[in-house]
Parts: structure tokens; sequence; C-alpha cells
């Protein structure tokens, strides 16, 4: 063995890693060589050192900023389906009163535009709603504007006349009114 | 008994969040040293090492328990992003670790090696002469290993001051068994050349 494979041995001797061979090969070089021999003791105790070098505390603030990055960053990363899931992880009582808010305001909005609710597929109900309020009859003017005529021609003349939509809007604005003053009276 | 690293991704993986806290606490002190030994930096390897958790947050969906270690990705993208550090601050200010070694010959300072050596623990009998001796032994050992060129800097960081394996060695610098360990000890040959001067501390 020569200098420079003995040089290339240095740390698998100092790790213990050379096979029986090597070690005698590298050990008999050391020996009657007293450059390697200086090289090999400075070599270890310069790895010696820097292993030894002291570690370095991170700061006291780190956990938390690396916290509030991530939590910034799941905020900005989060699929649909995640905000999705997110939502129903939330606690029992706020998700039952959002639940119990969508329904109420679900509700609401449904019936408010749901023709059936305004009477307007049972005429019948509009007719029964006019006569008891006594509006229609005290102004004869308002019904006649607002009412279908009772005539079935007249009726048929006005869809042929191409005005279906007026009448049905007519419809609803009767029944509004009949149902609120019959209510408020 | 401590869970695995691969465990608590697992079940990070799953929703737990906590359990990236815990992989995040039990890791950044070797990752914050193994990034201010490299960058020579101890500041900016606290947002390096932040950048590199915040990375591994986003792609955990595509770790792959058992395939890759834990530790092995951390250090593979903090190489990458130490790289990305040098390159960035190359274009800035060519290289602060040259500016380290012209401040430190001329004027035997180093604020910037100072700041790594001041978080070492105190010396329960302590002398000011030997405390100094060690500070500017420190320091040396310090500058020699930011003066080591890259191919050489960083397995020597990772087999002498992170402790690691040469087979994790190997994964993280993607380098064969045979190169890692010749680049390993050629890094402590010049290491050892560059403090000559301070043989004698040692």
């Amino acid at each position: 063995m020569n200098c420079l494979q003995a040089e290339e041995n240095f740390s698998a001797h100092l790790e213990d890693a050379l096979d029986y061979q090597s070690l005698q090969r590298f050990e008999s070089h050391i020996a009657e060589c007293p450059t390697c021999q200086r090289e090999y003791a400075r070599f270890s105790e310069s790895v010696k050192a820097s292993q030894q070098l002291p570690q370095i505390e991170p700061s006291p603030y780190f956990t938390s900023t690396l916290k509030q990055r991530l939590a910034e960053e799941q905020r900005g990363t989060l699929s649909f389906w995640q905000r999705l899931l997110y939502i129903f992880n939330m606690p029992k009582w706020a998700l039952s009163g959002v639940m119990v808010l969508l329904l109420i305001t679900g509700t609401t909005t449904f019936l408010y535009h749901n023709d059936w609710f305004n009477g307007e597929i049972n005429p019948s109900n509009e007719q029964i709603s006019t006569s008891r309020s006594g509006l229609s009859s005290g102004s004869p003017s308002l019904n006649n504007q607002f009412l279908p005529r009772a005539s079935g021609s007249s009726n048929l003349s006005n869809t042929i006349s191409g005005q279906p939509m007026q009448q049905h809007y007519t419809l609803k604005r009767v029944s509004y009114s009949t149902v609120s003053t019959g209510g408020g009276l | 008994m401590l869970e695995l690293d691969d465990e608590l991704m697992q079940r990070f993986q799953k929703g737990d969040e906590d359990a990236f806290n815990l992989l995040a606490r039990r890791h950044q002190q070797s990752l914050i040293n193994f990034i201010a030994r490299f960058t020579g930096d101890k500041d900016n390897a606290e947002d390096l090492a932040q950048e590199t958790f915040i990375r591994m947050y986003k792609a955990a969906d595509r770790y792959k328990p058992g395939r890759a270690q834990f530790k092995t990705w951390m250090y593979l993208i903090a190489k990458r992003l130490c790289i990305n550090e040098i390159r960035n601050r190359g274009r800035r200010d060519r290289f602060r670790v040259d500016n380290i070694a012209i401040n430190d010959s001329a004027s035997g300072a180093n604020d910037e090696q100072v700041d790594i050596i001041a978080t070492a623990p105190a010396d329960a009998a302590f002398q000011p002469e030997v405390a100094v001796e060690r500070k500017e032994l420190r320091n040396a050992i310090q500058k020699a290993i930011a003066e080591l060129p890259e191919q050489y800097r960083f397995p020597l960081i990772l087999r002498d001051i992170q402790g690691l394996s040469y087979d994790e060695i190997g994964k993280i610098l993607e380098l064969r068994s045979g190169t890692t360990k010749s680049r390993i000890n050629r890094a402590r040959i010049m290491l050892k050349d560059k403090l000559k001067p301070f043989m004698e501390l040692l």
C-alpha cells in the first residue's frame, strides 16, 4: 500500500469498516510512514472536532410560526370537498344551527313562490275568498279590472287574442288581496 | 413507546394535523442544524427549515411510507432549498461564505459564525482562555466546512454533524454507495488540510 491508497482508507479505518486484509496493509503502511502517521492523526482529530460542533437550538418562536404558516397554507389549498368536510367537522351545535337556518329559509322561500299556496291551481279557493272579503263587491271597478270574465267565450277570446299571461297575473293579484284582507279583518 | 415517523405520516395522511406537528418538532433541530451548517446563516436556516416543512405538508399525499424514510425525504427537500438559496445568494452578493472568509481574515471576527457558536451550551468549569480557543476552533471548523465545494459539503455535514448512515446519505444525494464513501473521505481530508493552522487547538 502506498501513501495515496492509505489516504483513501482513512475514513474506513476510522469507522472500523476495513476488512482484515486491508486493515493489515493499512496498519503496516502507517507504522512505517511517519507522514501518513501524522496525517492520519490530524485527520481523526479534525473529524472528531467537527462531530463535536454544538447543536443549534431553534428559536422559541419556531414552532408557533410554523403552525401559523401551515394553517395559512391549509386555508389556501383546501379543495371544494375538503372545505365541505371541514364544514361537517364543525361542532354539532353549530352544524345544527346552520341546518335549522337553512331549513327555515328554504321553507319560507318555497312557500312564498309556490303557486299552489297562492291558490292559482284551485280557482274555487280564489272565488270563495273574494266573496268573503267584501272588497270585490264593494268595488266593482276593481273587480272588473282584475278578475277574469265569467263567461267562457270571453276566456276563450282572451286566449285566442294572445293574452293568457295577463289573465294569469290578474288571478294572482286578486288572491293576494283577498287573502291578506280577509286575514287582516 | 416512540411512534415511528412513518406511522405519524400515515396518521397525518388520514387527517391528523397533530401528527405532522409532532414530526416537525421531532426533526426541527437537526434540520435547522443541517441548513445552518450548509448555508452558514442561522437566521435564514429557520426560514428554510419552515419552508421545508411546508413543502412536505403540501406534498404529504405523495409520500409512500416504507418506500422512503421521512428523514431522507426531509433532507432531500432541504438540500434542494439550500442549493437554490446559495444560487440566489450568489446572484445577490457572490456567495456569503466568501464574504465571511474575507471578513474573517481581515478582522478576525465572524458575526455569522459567532451567532451559531453563541447557541452552544455553557461550560460548567468556565475558563475564559479555553472558551476563546474553543470559539476560535469552532469558527475555524464552520468556516472550513462552509468553504468546501457543495458536492463535498453535503455529505460531510450529513455524516459528521447529522450522523446519518452512508445508505441514507446516498439516497439523499442520489449517489452510489462507493461514491458516497469516497466523497465523505475526500471531504474529511479537505477539512483536515483547511484546519492545519488550528491543529494545536484540536
